[in-house]
């Protein structure tokens, strides 16, 4: 049991870093609260639902349709939100209500247009029966997933560290009134970080039928809650930070659920308030604010 | 006229007039009561928020406590609902003693964490574990206290209570050293003021509010489940309508609950069907083109607002 | 420009609410108030039962109405159904508005037991009946409170009766020794739970219970769960949860390749055509569940048999977006009791009401089975015998009735397949 909970976690956890990644991109570079983050996730499932149900689109050729989709969205929906929520006097704060608008705005619309009910995509798309690893048995969609995970981080790395955008979008993270003032288009840069943030909610919301059973249009919120969680832990503001704070959330839900069950839904938010206090900074983050 | 007087007498007194008298002639005395816990919970998120500066985003941990304080101390100890609202506030503060540290962060980092220990608390009463002392997920029910127009007058004092209160922050030494520490917290210390202790206390007075108005909802509503009193919806309602109007006034959080609490339930019987449409798009529309509340538009226009 | 709306907006919201006072004269309409969710935690549920009552409302009123015998004629009735969005306080607020301002003849709770629950005090501080679709918390319902009953579902605490007596009667013979309880926690399967440990203890069988957990509802992922059930060895899982937590055990169970000789689940019967969708064929056979209304044929003597009511609802939702299932016969269900009640009815008074909707117990035979209710105006009589899914031989799916002996339609297939 021990072995299986190990294993399934980190499985299990890598998912949950793809579905935290997004929302720590989106506040490491403009340091706002997307509450409608989990909203994003559930359009991209689905879309992912809709596209195979017409069409008969595998999820990962989703996937990347839904990238390229989203990333689009988000330019508009960044310069339409954020600038404006700048001027504001205490914007940090302001984002997190901003956001719930919008998150409330996103579940009315989803549920006018596909209903309320719970909804799936068959497990068989991706082949029926189990894969083995180390000896144990696990669903062949959370290897999917979790691979898929492993490729958007990956990007997220390329992306941030190895090309020219990267370095300015690292620029402004550290600092943005001074990326202002040395003539970065902080504004193009985060609108481009947004877009891509909400991207990566989307993808790992193609996946979600797979890793959650079925989806339906007010998901949003334990989502959110979970997102959290998981980039508390890794490291708030620092997107790498985020496997490994999906890995840890992942092996300690899969302990919980094997040691104390009813008790299971109480570690994220224990585990992301004892890291606030004793590590603001997360797991692997630097020294940074503690008031 | 001393301002401080003017202040009551502008706010407080008519609030808590219309509230003690319109049941009288509307029959809907629920929406009635629902107004009244909103315009104490906001006035409560208003201490913490409007004159400290961190963002209660799990408010609601304090209401439900004070619920369950209340509903437990009825259940196990039968205490008459007057001394058992005291029991609930109490439960509210041991929680804001025990959420103290949190204050320690700031920005978002408050705001999550302190949403975090609402849901744990949730969790931690919901629990099947303990059911026995809790009554876990099949909840509360409270039908031998059940007196609804006791409770309404009881809710109406403790709104008076705290409009006072913010009248006394908006006027005192004690709320100007709070916004001090809220605008910079080191200066603050360095000009003399005991910054945490300030901060604690003001804190832990938000605590009570919600713990009191809590307790009460509890005795008016007496059938409930865990996650009506912990419903995440409480807290951020109290801080939409706060914000609305304008925070570090009296008169702010007043003004937003009427007409925002007041469109919420017209939508809700006119139009239902896009409901939660169009309560999206007024938030996000007050975010943006109000981001310090209705308030601003009188001081724009030279008006003093208490 | 924001002053003149702030002006507009007063103006708007004092016109509704005094608007809404108008005196009751010559019933020109029959009013039935209720709430839905139409988005949030509950909608799911939420949704078909409200729209399997509209089916109803709008069959009637193509028909000139329902026969109300204090009037001795057909009367329209007005539908009258307020968003709660599946929020507790709103909905509150929303049944006192429809009890002291739009004075409804009849008050018809929201479906599931959080969204009923604020509804019980308030029917009761009004001396309205408060029809309850399908809120089964067992705290409901109380000697002292004559003001609610119970229409569709049976309440919680009887409902597993069958599935733990044929664990207990027939499951030794087979060689089920050993039983797994996994549970969602909340009110409406812990009580389940509770009640299946009850008559499993009460029944003095040679079966253990080898597992009993409950995890929270809002659990999505049971792959781990399912090993560690799997490490207890049990010869029956009994699983109880809300649908979103069966399509996940039931997808997790069939992706694993865990196979259990014996599970039973919830949902594949209540919502059948939704867990077909979602979990897929091959995940639902040989699985143990209750066959509710809406799969077994019950003889309706009064009101639309199933293949009717199916083929109605299909034509007037044809967008789909609301599935078919159980629930949908339980907002119908609900009407037709009304339809009755109305018709036996002395008087529009509350309690003659109560006194015609007892007085169809035990004699009303509908879609939904023979209505019955406890003296605390808890539903008794729709328990819902156990049955399995097994392949129909042509790619879909059919339910085999399994107990109680005297509505067997099959043999259970022990171990599954």
């Amino acid at each position: 049991m021990l072995e299986y909970a190990l294993i399934a976690g980190l499985v299990f956890g890598l998912y949950f870093c793809l579905v935290g990644l997004g929302l720590n991109l989106v506040f490491g570079v403009m340091r706002i609260v997307n509450l409608a983050h989990g909203d994003f996730l559930m359009l991209g499932a689905f879309g992912a639902f809709w596209l195979f149900n017409l069409v008969g689109l595998n999820p990962v050729g989703t996937a990347f349709l839904v990238f390229a989709v989203f990333t689009a969205l988000g330019l508009p929906l960044y310069y339409l939100l954020v600038p404006r929520l700048q001027r504001a006097k205490d914007p940090e704060m302001l984002s997190i209500i901003l956001f719930f608008g919008l998150s409330q705005v996103i579940e009315a619309l989803a549920t006018i247009v596909f209903g309320p009910s719970e909804r799936s995509i068959p497990g068989r798309v991706f082949g029926t029966g189990p894969v083995h690893i180390l000896g144990q048995s696990l669903p062949a969609a959370w290897v999917v997933s979790a691979i898929a995970s492993g490729v958007a981080v990956l990007f997220i790395y390329v992306y941030l560290y190895r090309t020219r955008l990267g370095y300015l979008t690292r620029a402004v993270m550290v600092h943005r009134e001074e990326a202002l003032a040395t003539g970065i288009d902080v504004d193009r840069v985060s609108a481009i970080a947004f877009g891509i943030g909400l991207a990566l909610a989307a993808i790992a919301g193609v996946f979600a039928p797979f890793m959650l059973g079925s989806v339906n249009p007010s998901m949003g919120v334990d989502i959110n809650i979970q997102s959290f969680a998981v980039i508390v832990v890794g490291s708030l503001g620092n997107p790498l930070g985020t496997i490994l704070g999906g890995i840890v959330y992942g092996i300690s839900l899969t302990f919980m659920q094997t040691y104390f069950s009813s008790w299971a839904n109480l570690l994220p938010y224990v585990l992301l308030i004892f890291i606030l206090l004793v590590r603001p900074s997360g797991l692997l983050g630097r020294e940074v604010r503690s008031a | 006229m001393p301002r401080w007087l003017r202040h009551t007498l502008l706010t407080v007194v008519p609030v808590v007039a219309a509230a003690g008298l319109l049941p009288f002639g509307y029959s809907n005395q629920l929406l009635l009561f629902n107004f009244v816990v909103f315009l104490t919970l906001a006035q409560g998120v208003n201490v913490i928020y409007g004159f400290t500066g961190y963002l209660p985003f799990g408010y609601v941990g304090f209401f439900g406590a004070g619920a369950y304080g209340f509903s437990l101390s009825v259940l196990h100890l039968h205490m008459a609902p007057l001394a058992a609202l005291g029991v609930g506030a109490a439960a509210a503060i041991l929680l804001g003693l025990l959420l103290t540290p949190l204050l320690r962060l700031s920005g978002a980092y408050f705001a999550i964490a302190n949403l975090a220990a609402s849901l744990a608390v949730y969790q931690v009463v919901s629990n099947p574990n303990l059911t026995e002392i809790t009554k876990g997920h099949y909840g509360i029910s409270l039908s031998g206290v059940f007196n609804p127009t006791l409770a309404y007058s009881v809710a109406v004092v403790i709104l008076a209570a705290t409009l006072g209160l913010t009248v006394y922050l908006r006027n005192s030494r004690f709320g100007l050293s709070l916004q001090a520490i809220r605008d910079d917290a080191i200066s603050a210390g360095m000009a003399g003021i005991d910054v945490v202790r300030a901060r604690t206390l003001a804190w832990l007075l938000s605590a009570l509010i919600a713990g009191l108005i809590g307790g009460v909802f509890a005795w008016y509503v007496s059938v409930f489940y865990p996650e009506t009193v912990f419903s995440s919806e409480f807290s951020i309602f109290a801080i939409v309508f706060a914000l609305f109007g304008g925070v570090a006034t009296v008169t702010g959080p007043i003004l937003g609950v009427i007409i925002l609490y007041g469109v919420y339930n017209a939508i809700g019987i006119s139009t239902p069907q896009y409901f939660q449409l169009i309560y999206g798009l007024l938030i996000m529309g007050l975010v943006l083109f109000l981001p310090s509340g209705l308030v601003s538009l009188f001081k724009r226009w030279g008006i003093d607002v208490p | 420009m924001i002053r003149k709306l702030t002006v507009a907006l007063f103006v708007a919201f004092f016109a509704v609410f005094t608007g809404a006072a108008r005196a009751a004269g010559a019933p020109a309409e029959i009013k039935i108030g209720t709430l839905y969710a139409a988005s949030g935690a509950f909608a799911a549920i939420s949704m078909p039962v409200h729209q399997g009552l509209k089916l109803w409302v709008d069959q009637k009123n193509a028909e000139g109405g329902v026969f109300v015998k204090p009037y001795n004629k057909k009367i329209p009735i007005k539908l009258i159904a307020y968003d709660d969005q599946s929020n507790t306080a709103t909905a509150a607020t929303l049944y006192n508005q429809l009890i002291t301002q739009d004075k409804v003849d009849i008050l018809v709770a929201d479906s599931g037991s959080p969204l009923t629950s604020v509804a019980v005090p308030i029917a009761r501080e009004h001396k309205m009946l408060l029809i309850d679709q399908t809120g089964t918390g067992a705290a409901f319902f109380s000697k002292d409170n004559p003001y609610i009953v119970l229409m569709a579902d049976p309440v919680s605490s009887i409902w597993p009766k069958y599935v733990a007596d044929f664990l207990t009667q027939d499951g030794p013979k087979l060689g089920i020794k050993r039983i797994a309880i996994l549970y969602a926690t909340n009110d409406f399967t812990g009580t389940q739970a509770n009640a299946v440990r009850g008559f499993i203890k009460a029944a003095k069988a040679p079966v253990e219970i080898v597992y009993d957990q409950g995890v929270p509802t809002t659990t999505t992922s049971y792959t781990v769960i399912i090993n560690n059930i799997r490490a207890a060895n049990p010869d029956a899982v009994i699983t109880l949860g809300f649908p979103n937590n069966d399509i996940s055990y039931l997808r997790n169970l069939q992706d694993s390749g865990v196979k259990f000789k014996w599970q039973f689940n919830i949902y594949p019967g209540l919502e059948t055509e939704g867990l077909k969708k979602t979990v897929g064929v091959k995940g639902l056979e040989y699985i143990f569940t209750y066959v509710p209304s809406s799969v077994i044929e019950y003889k309706p003597e009064f009101g639309m048999s199933l293949p009717q009511f199916r083929d109605a609802w299909h034509k007037k939702y044809t967008d789909d977006k609301v599935e078919f299932g159980f629930n949908s016969v339980a907002g119908y269900t609900t009407g037709l009791v009304l339809e009755n009640a109305l018709k036996a009815t002395e008087s529009m008074d509350q309690l003659a009401l109560r006194k015609a909707i007892f007085g169809l117990s035990g004699k009303l035979k509908t879609i939904d089975g023979t209505f019955e209710l406890d003296e605390t105006g808890a539903q008794i009589g729709e328990i819902t015998p156990l049955g399995q899914i097994v392949p129909d031989g042509k790619g879909g799916l059919k339910f085999v009735v399994v107990y109680p002996h005297e509505a067997a339609s099959g043999k259970p297939v022990y171990p599954a397949k």
